[in-house]
């Protein structure tokens, strides 16, 4: 009885983990193709597209960049200085000191000659109390508006507080101390404003690694591929995330998140879906599906939209301790956006959202770890009852890791055939050298890391936000903690 | 030998038979992954080489090109002496160097000269022209234009509007309504620039829209192009069935301060589209067409939020004067904060007696949130 039972929970779960593996494979296979097709179309518009037709337009919407500072005293002011250097005729810079503890108000009310006024708006998101407004006398900061506010402890209550001030139809989200290119507006206001039919609702780009790039004053000097272990396989994982999945997922409009790091959002849908949720780990990919359930719910026919420029920097985690705070919370974010929108599951109400992005983050995103985690166990109990047939084993292993290394590798490929930022063929060599390790060092940690958030956020265990203050960027870097750039649900 | 290699071949194909499928699947999918993963090296490889030898080989044309150019336009000993440019002569040895046959050079050589017109004109800039036509670069433009692929298309477009060298109706007209927005696009600009009596003809027959992005660049040409003949563009606004170019033309209307075309703008304010309306109203502030005031005092409370705050900005662009009553009414007594905020900046607007007056006023009788709207609206350090 007892063996019968084992044979067949054995049968079971070899059948379905076999199922489960084929369709991933086929996915990964998938999105490779489409996300080929889509650079291509991409890069044949982008050849003739004139990009300073934008610039001193009367026609360009305004967009409103919102940028959250917490403890940012070292690098703010030439963070903010990067941020007025944008290549658009139409924007504003909102920097919302969330109730730093250090002096980055006053640093910023110095350079910047600010004083505080008299600032009406209205509360539409909920968020910590504003404590002052202010404006600069120097008309050369005309732009800048920075908001004083008590800490709300979440980067999405500052941001909800820069959407409530913010005075245009969109805004940009992204972290004060990301590197942003000179054109970042005018790129990601394109696919909004060639759509034909859709109403997009937002649009990003691709994030890199910062951490071994030259950088002065907030702004780019030379790319190059990330120097330590760690912040280089975050780069190939990027580089797999943004260029293969989310052009992937673009070209069917089923892309699955909007990064933290940089997006570019539709103002009055993000406002009527109730804007960033400040209780969620994961603030990016939820305000996408509450976005998503709304325009599903109102009958709005709208879209997401990826490009595959890299047009946002950002420092990874180069210790394995921030590393695994990071992903824990990234995990803790998942697990929490699932449980709360599980009414989108294979609802066939809420389209490709409901039957394919939702699916996808659940079955290949959620619970995947948990799969590899059961199979590790399941193959040390066969292991020790000596069930397990060697030779078929080791071909799956290979089989699997082939499989990775191609996909891997296809997406280093896409990367180069776009834009080709590194100059040189060490920092090429330097991520395909990732692309064989990856599976054996960086992925186990990825697992585990994910593991460790589900458990703590089903056991409602207290999350530490940690020291999230920063060094600036050296030429020598240092571990930090990285913003919310979540690139895990391609 | 080779009945060895077979047999042995045969061999591992029973073998590889006996095998469960699931394993055989894998074994296959190891070799397409394994090839796959090669392959994708070696266009890693080619494509980062074929970059170098591009660069390589611009590098070396470049300087080439730029000798031409400079001798045969920039320092052309007959510029300034007021002989017509077509009567100019090249130095026909130097165009009929060999290195000007190659399809790679000609390219580069075509993306020059568009370089070099954009930043001369007058003579030189008909001598650039000259030298593509005399270099029969036309004719690779042209080519390009037979192709069944669109980008090519564009580039050709592209290249014989940026050379002022004319296509024929026939050719151009049925692309500015083609289904691809960028051909489609492209021809429309190209259309504009190089028409030289009904530049905006398109519009008569336009049935697909013209997109935002797209509004852009024509925009941008049209009031930057000179000697095109603008016309009055309230002929779309009544005619025209297609709601992009007639909001197109509402920004030319505005741009333009064609006073005459605002009958034709306010019969927009019956249009059933909202978002219609609001651009009409747009329009009308920008106009500053107080004969409109009345009309959208009327039509105010049966708008949508959208209309409304549009038709209190137009109001304040307007400032006749004639409304700070019904301006003071919503500042006072609308719920919605945008139509307060909107109705302050109105009265502000007004910059009159009258209306610093009521400002006064105003911020003696309101209750707090409004006393803060004005002194936002007030100050002068807040743009937006």
């Amino acid at each position: 009885m007892g063996t019968t039972f084992i044979e067949y929970a054995s049968w079971f779960f070899e059948t379905t983990v076999f199922i489960y593996g084929v369709g991933l494979l086929l996915i990964y296979a998938i999105l490779a193709i489409l996300s080929f097709v889509n650079i291509r179309l991409f890069l044949r518009k982008e050849s003739y597209t004139d990009y300073k037709v934008i610039v001193g337009s009367p026609l360009a919407p305004g967009i409103s960049v919102i940028a959250p500072a917490f403890n940012e005293g070292l690098t703010i002011i030439s963070n903010i200085r990067s941020l007025l250097t944008f290549d658009y005729p139409n924007y504003e810079v909102i920097i919302i000191n969330d109730g730093s503890t250090d002096d980055t108000l006053q640093k910023v009310i110095d350079e910047f000659s600010l004083v505080q006024v008299d600032f009406a708006y209205d509360v539409k998101l909920s968020a910590k109390p504003v404590r002052g407004v202010y404006k600069s006398t120097d008309e050369a900061y005309a732009k800048l508006l920075v908001v004083d506010k008590e800490n709300g402890k979440a980067k999405a209550d500052a941001t909800n507080v820069g959407i409530n001030v913010s005075a245009f139809p969109y805004f940009l989200c992204t972290d004060v101390d990301c590197i942003l290119h000179t054109q970042t507006l005018q790129m990601l206001i394109k696919p909004i404003m060639e759509e034909e039919k859709k109403r997009v609702m937002a649009t990003g780009a691709t994030l890199r690694m910062a951490n071994s790039c030259e950088v002065d004053e907030g702004v780019l000097i030379t790319i190059k591929a990330p120097r330590p272990l760690l912040a280089r396989f975050q780069e190939l994982e990027y580089i797999r995330s943004f260029v293969l999945g989310k052009m992937g997922w673009s070209y069917i409009n089923a892309v699955p998140n909007v990064s933290g790091g940089l997006g570019l959002f539709d103002k009055e849908i993000a406002v009527k879906s109730g804007g960033y949720d400040p209780a969620s780990f994961g603030e990016d990919m939820e305000l996408r599906m509450r976005m998503s359930r709304y325009v599903y719910d109102n009958k709005i026919d709208a879209s997401v939209r990826y490009i595959p420029n890299t047009l946002c920097w950002t420092e990874g985690p180069t210790s394995v301790k921030i590393f695994m705070r990071q992903r824990t919370r990234w995990a803790r974010g998942l697990l929490q956006l699932m449980l709360a929108h599980k009414k989108m599951l294979f609802n066939p109400a809420y389209g490709r959202v409901g039957l394919v992005v939702f699916p996808y983050n659940f079955f290949f995103e959620l619970l995947a770890p948990v799969i590899e985690f059961l199979g590790i166990i399941y193959y040390i109990f066969l292991i020790y009852f000596g069930l397990v047939n060697w030779p078929y084993a080791i071909i799956l292993l290979i089989f699997v890791y082939t499989y990775s290394v191609m996909i891997s590798t296809l997406s280093v490929l896409w990367d180069q055939l776009t834009f080709q930022y590194y100059r040189t063929w060490k920092d090429v060599a330097r991520i395909a050298a990732m692309v064989f390790i990856e599976m054996l060092i960086y992925h186990p940690l990825i697992v585990v890391f994910s593991i460790r958030g589900y458990y703590f956020q089903l056991t409602n265990r207290k999350h530490s936000w940690g020291n999230m203050q920063r060094a600036g960027f050296k030429k020598k870097a240092d571990d930090k903690v990285p913003k919310n750039t979540n690139p895990a649900a391609t | 030998m080779w009945k060895d290699l077979v047999d042995l071949l045969f061999q591992a194909y029973e073998q590889f038979s006996l095998l469960p499928l699931f394993i055989e699947i894998a074994l296959a999918f190891i070799i397409i992954a394994i090839a796959a993963t090669i392959f994708a090296y070696g266009a890693i490889l080619y494509k980062r080489y074929r970059t170098y030898v591009h660069e390589k080989r611009v590098a070396f044309i470049s300087p080439i090109i730029e000798e031409l150019i400079t001798d045969q336009v920039l320092l052309n000993e007959n510029l300034g002496k007021d002989i017509p440019t077509e009567e100019i002569e090249f130095d026909k040895e130097a165009l009929s160097n060999k290195v000007y046959k190659k399809p790679f050079v000609r390219q580069i050589l075509i993306e020059t000269l568009i370089q070099y017109r954009k930043n001369f004109r007058g003579e030189v800039g008909e001598l650039l022209r000259k030298l593509y036509i005399d270099m029969d670069l036309q004719k690779d433009s042209f080519a390009k234009m037979k192709s069944m692929r669109w980008e090519r298309k564009i580039k050709a477009v592209v290249e014989l509007t940026q050379m002022d060298i004319s296509i024929s109706d026939v050719t151009i007209l049925p692309l500015t309504n083609s289904t691809n927005p960028s051909l489609r696009a492209a021809a429309r600009n190209a259309y504009i620039q190089l028409s030289k009596n009904e530049p905006f003809k398109f519009f008569d027959i336009a049935t697909e829209p013209l997109l935002p992005w797209d509004q852009l660049e024509m925009f941008k040409i049209i009031t930057t192009t000179k000697d095109i003949a603008i016309p009055n563009f309230s002929r779309w606004v009544s005619y025209s069935s297609n709601k992009s170019v007639v909001s197109f033309c509402l920004k030319l209307i505005a741009h333009y301060d064609q006073q005459s075309a605002i009958p034709a703008v306010m019969e927009l304010l019956n249009n059933k589209d909202h978002y219609f309306r609001a651009d009409a109203i747009i329009c009308l502030g920008k106009l500053s067409a107080e004969v409109a005031e009345e009309k959208m005092v009327r039509i105010y409370n049966h708008q949508p939020l959208n209309c409304q705050v549009e038709i209190l900005k137009a109001m304040g662009a307007i400032a006749s004067g004639k409304y700070l009553e019904f301006l003071k009414t919503e500042f006072l007594y609308s719920s919605n904060f945008d139509i307060r905020m909107n109705a302050a900046r109105a009265i502000i607007k007004h910059n009159t007696q009258n209306s610093r007056l009521l400002v006064e006023e105003l911020m003696e009788m309101t209750h707090e949130e409004n006393q803060l709207i004005i002194k936002h609206c007030l100050n002068p350090l807040i743009k937006y």
